[in-house]
Formats: structure tokens, sequence, C-alpha cells
């Protein structure tokens, strides 16, 4: 008997997760409005204000939305995509992790549903339109910060979650690029320097980029990262953090170091303890991409494609903002405001 | 069907019927096959860590083995242009060498299994890193590559890896497949054949197993064996499925969703019991929880929340179910 009791609890306690899931999962379905996915690349605050540009969109528009965030790389962003499409979704925004070999995966979904990609492109796929900043002119942006962080020049280390993503790749050679002086590239014919490349400079450039260390995500190995970069590197002059999580990582090493005003920071994202160091002067400045509009207009360009409006131009480009300490408090403002106002009712 | 995976059954087809219940979706043939494919992938895995499990033993490798059999496939096929049928052969070649390392180091040098595959999770994943200079790849070769020589046996190497055979209006996954036949195979060797018996007697009494004449070393080398050649027939499977392998993360933390389906389908971390079915019901759970939530439309960051209690559930109610039999014989008996 107890053997029933067990058992019926745990399915019953199950089936309640399950409901219960349901209603606060989800939002408030409207039923005859089309139901959009917003699949992104990982778990990071970043998506969470993309999050709230998606809920807002989701009300200005009527229409129904999911926010995917896969916890573990490729193989989780396939399996909610395959889920998406089981359900009968209406349309896809993604942002793939592994472009080129995920293009006959994301053919599979555009031939199921509407697909647009999302914050990383997949050029070579079938997808109907791309929306994103453009990283090679973001990143070139950052090099400029950068210049007018150390504008006497030195020794620079870039910081990046992973660079097997291209947006990753086109940030830093646009930093690369811009501080060693070299011409503007196009953006689908940039040329990339090797992962792996130490001491890059150029004659007449006073920017030497001394490496590029990865931390696959991992928060813990960038703040390391950061620290070793310090115990390496004694003349290190600016870190440039390429990711959301990158910035604070690298002034929690240089504060822990008493170094902070000896080395500068320069980033990518809003990540408040970024923005703090602006106000506070510990950090020179970062290249936002405004990642709310990225959720919203993902979702007014997946219902205007539902209508039967096809895009003008595949690649639709957000501008990026350049923000120091000159409009670090207006843009902070602007931020928590976005924030609140995409909170699920 | 044995009373320790009634438990487990019972719980998949609750699951199953809650969720067709909430989202009649869930239960349409795309939906059905995807999960079939992502359940066949990781129940092959989790096959593997049940040779080692039986034995009493332990196997954290499993994931870095997989991402690094799918490097070094991927780079067989794609940049070095080799024989697609030998790239196989390589993958599992290296996959039987590194479980043939593990059992050596276990049972030779003394070194514990937590720690040699602890150490060789850390090592395999690190090597697919070190050969892609962590640059993401994948079998199916470009223009630009080597292996573009070799497309058309690559693609039919994709079909038999991550196919989709047509039954009826049905497609069956092709992993499907390799899941069926490892399964049949391992459950005869486990159940059918002496050497089987012996890896559940070393389990049950290493000192035991000893003493009456088996050579116990012999045979936990071989479940390590078995252990990363299942684990690298995943490999390839994840490869050509996934078609991207990224060498950081494909694989990443695989080993825990083996061992739970393993522990989950009625393997005892004690050693000496385990049995296949159970266990390819209990991969089917997890995959089937992970595939449940989505559709349902539950955050997916409760994700890792519900996987948790219900291997919590799905393990205590296990439990209770084997005390009551075992009170229930012993009544009998008396």
């Amino acid at each position: 008997m107890k053997i029933i009791y067990a058992l019926g609890g745990a399915f019953l306690s199950l089936g309640l997760f399950f409901f219960a899931g349901c209603e606060g999962g989800g939002s408030s379905s409207k039923s005859d409005a089309p139901t959009f996915a917003y699949v992104t690349n990982g778990i990071d605050p970043f998506w969470d204000l993309c999050a709230a540009g998606v809920r807002i969109a989701e009300k200005e528009f009527g229409v129904n939305c999911e926010v995917l965030m896969p916890p573990k790389g490729v193989v989780d962003q396939k399996r909610m995509m395959e889920a998406m499409i089981a359900k009968g979704i209406d349309g896809v925004a993604v942002s793939p992790i592994d472009a080129d070999n995920q293009t006959p995966f994301l053919n599979e979904v555009g031939r199921n549903t509407i697909l647009i990609t999302q914050d990383a492109d997949a050029p070579k796929s079938d997808r109907l339109v791309y929306i994103g900043t453009n990283n090679y002119k973001a990143g070139r942006a950052l090099g400029k910060l950068v210049k007018s962080a150390i504008p006497e020049g030195g020794e620079v280390m870039i910081f990046v979650g992973r660079l097997e993503q291209l947006n990753a790749r086109q940030r830093r050679q646009g930093v690369i690029d811009e501080l060693l002086g070299r011409s503007m590239q196009d953006l689908d014919k940039v040329k990339f320097d090797s992962v792996d490349s130490v001491n890059l400079t150029s004659e007449g450039s006073k920017y030497v980029i001394v490496d590029t260390r990865t931390d696959n995500f991992d928060k813990a190995k960038a703040k390391s990262n950061a620290e070793d970069s310090m115990t390496k590197y004694k003349n290190l002059k600016c870190m440039v953090g390429l990711f959301a999580y990158n910035p604070p990582a690298c002034i929690d090493a240089i504060k822990e170091a008493n170094k902070l005003g000896a080395i500068k920071v320069c980033g990518f994202d809003e990540q408040d303890a970024l923005l703090q160091a602006i106000v506070e002067g510990h950090a020179h400045g970062t290249i936002s991409q405004q990642p709310w509009e990225y959720g919203y207009e993902s979702i007014k360009m997946l219902k205007s494609i539902y209508e039967g409006k096809q895009p003008e131009n595949k690649y639709f480009e957000l501008p990026f903002l350049v923000v120091d300490q000159s409009n670090v408090e207006s843009f902070w403002a602007k931020k928590k405001e976005m924030a609140e106002l995409g909170k699920q009712d | 069907m044995k009373k320790n995976i009634l438990g487990i059954f019972i719980l998949l087809v609750a699951i199953f019927v809650i969720t067709a219940i909430i989202n009649p979706k869930f239960l349409n043939a795309y939906n059905m096959q995807n999960l079939i494919k992502w359940s066949s992938l990781y129940a092959v895995m989790s096959l593997g860590v049940a040779f080692v499990i039986i034995t009493g033993g332990i196997d954290l490798s499993i994931g870095s083995v997989v991402g690094l059999v799918a490097v070094v496939l991927s780079i067989c096929l794609k940049l070095e242009g080799m024989d697609p049928w030998s790239a196989i052969g390589i993958a599992l070649i290296l996959s039987l060498l590194i479980g043939l390392l593990h059992g050596i180091l276990i049972t030779k040098a003394k070194v514990q299994p937590f720690v040699v595959t602890l150490c060789g999770l850390l090592v395999y994943r690190s090597m697919g890193r070190w050969f892609t200079d962590n640059q993401s790849i994948g079998p199916m070769p470009m223009e630009e590559d080597a292996g573009y020589k070799n497309l058309e046996q690559i693609q039919h190497l994709d079909f038999v890896f991550s196919g989709k055979i047509a039954i009826g209006s049905f497609n069956l996954p092709t992993p499907a497949i390799f899941l069926l036949v490892l399964s049949i195979a391992a459950a005869i060797f486990l159940r059918r054949t002496i050497w089987g018996r012996y890896l559940f007697a070393l389990g049950s009494n290493e000192d035991g197993t000893r003493y009456s004449g088996i050579n116990t070393d012999r045979m936990k080398i071989l479940a390590y064996v078995l252990c990363s050649f299942f684990a690298g027939m995943a490999g390839i499977l994840f490869a050509f499925e996934l078609d991207s392998v990224q060498p950081a993360q494909t694989g990443e933390f695989y080993e825990l969703y083996a061992i739970a389906a393993a522990v989950l389908g009625g393997c005892s971390l004690r050693g000496g019991e385990g049995s296949v079915l159970g266990v390819v019901i209990a991969a089917a759970v997890i995959r089937l929880i992970y595939n449940s939530i989505n559709m349902v439309g539950i955050s997916t960051h409760l994700e890792f929340g519900i996987l948790g209690l219900v291997i919590l559930l799905g393990v205590i109610g296990d439990e209770l179910i084997k005390k009551t039999v075992n009170r229930k014989q012993a009544v009998q008996t008396s």
C-alpha cells in the first residue's frame, strides 16, 4: 500500500509541477494570435534584457512568445527548436551557436516555420533575414574606445567567452584592425588573425595586442584569465572584454590586484558592474548593442513576415551605442526602465 | 516485466500521458521521432556506464570521450580527407584504447576509478580543444576541405548514423537501430554469458569472486573498455546528428546524464545490480522530461530542477518497491 501512496504522491507532484509550469512559465496565451519562439545561444543577463524586448513586443503586437535559453550549447539549442516545430510554432528567431555546421538543421527549421537569425547570423542558411549589430564595426568602435583610454599606446589583452562564434571573431578583429591602424574590412569578407596570435602589432601603431584568452562562459575562468594576464604581462595597459561578463571579471581582478586606474577596461554590453565601474571611473567605456532592441525587432520582424510582408534585405542592422562617462547615467536609467517594462505580468 | 524496472516504466508512461494531455501536439510523428532519436543517443552512452557501475566502479570521463571521439572523427573526415570507414575505425579504436588505459590504471596501478576517470575527463577535453584550437568542427566537409573528395561516402555515413528510415509514414531515426543492436548485445552479454555473470559477481563481492578463481582484473578492464567503446559510439552518433562538434562543449556533463540513467534504471552504485532494459527506459525518461518541459512550456530554467526531482522520486519509488517485494518474499518463505 505504501508503494501506491509513494508513487501516487510522486506522480501527483510531478503533474502539479507541470501544470504549475504551464501557467507560470508561459505568457498569458492569446489563442488566435501567432506564437513565436526567441531562442538564445546560452544563459546570460544579456539574454534577459533581450527577453525584456520580446515581452514588450509581445504586448505591443498582441502575439504569444516563448523565450528559450539553451543551457548546454548546440545540442540543447537543437532539441529546443525541434520541440518548437513539433508544437507548430509560427516563427523562430535564433542566435545560432555554430552557424556553418548548423546550416542543414537551420534549413530544416526554415522549411517548417518562419526562420530568422538574430545576434549571430548563419549566412549560408535559408533564414529570411538576420537582425544584428555589425559586430566588426562595433569592434572597431571598441578599438576607438581603447585608443581614447590609453592614447599613449601600450599592451592590450582581449578576453572573450569563445571564439567559435562569428560575432566574437568579428568583434575581436574589429578591435585588432582599429588598434593596428588597418583599413576597414567588409563585414562578409573579414579576414581574421589566427586565434592564438600573440604580440600582434604593426609599424606605426602604438598598440600591441599581447594575447586573446577564452573561458567558455566559465565566469570563474574569466576572472582567473584576467588575473593571470596581470601576472604574465607586467606592462599591461588595457583589458578588453568582448562578452558581457568579461569586463566585470577584469574589473574584479584589477581591483583585487590594487591596479584600478593603472589598467584600463573597455568592454562590450552593459552589465551593471561594468556600468558602475564606468560611473566610478574604473572602466573607460563599453559598446552596447541595446539588447532589448534584439528581442523587440525580432518579434516585430517575425510578425511582419507572418503577415506576408517579406523583408527588404537579408540583413537588418541594429545600431550600437558607445557608452562612456558622458552618457552612462542616462543609459543605465534606460536599461532599468526597459528591464522593468519587459517584466512578466 | 521485472519488479525493479516496473517503477521507472510507470514513470515513463505517467510523464508521457501527462504531457500528451497538456499538449496533444506532443504526440505528433515529428516529435516522437525526435524523442526516439535523443533517447537513443543518450541511452547508448548510459548502457556503457552501466557495465562499469555493475562492477562497482564509476566512469566520469564519458562526456569527454564523446567529445574527443567526435573531434577526432571530424578531423579525420573533414580536414585529413581520410577514407570515411577508416575514420570511423580510428574513432572506435581510440575509444577502446581509452577504456583499456582506464582499466589498466585501475587494476594494475591501483588508482581509484574516480581519480583515473576524473583525470581522463580533464585530459580528453583538453586534447579535443588543443587538436582544433578550440574551433568548432563538423564531420561534413565543405568545398575547401580535404575531405570534400569523399563527400558522397560521408553523406552515406551521415545517413547510416543520423538518417531516418521510412516505415510507412513514420521515419525511424537510425540511432534507434544502433541502440537496439547494442542493447540486445549488452543484454545477451550480461545475462547469457559467463563473462556477464562474472561482472555481476565482481560488483557484489570482489574478494569472493577473486577467491573463486576468476580473474577480476581482466573483468574490470573489460568493463571499462566496453564503457569507453559505447561512449565512442555515442560520440560518432552525436557528431553526425549535430553536424557540429564544439571541442569545449560537445559531451560536457554527459557522464552525469549517463550515470543518472544507469542509477534510475536500476543499477546500484554499490555494484552487482543492473538491467539493460531499465537503463534504456531511464535514458528515455530523462529525454522525455526535457521534451515535455518544452512541449508544456515550462521555463527552461526549471529543467535541471525538474530532472533532479524526477530522478530522486524515481529512485525512492524503486527502493520502496524493492523493500516491499523483499518483505513479501520473506513472509512467503517463513
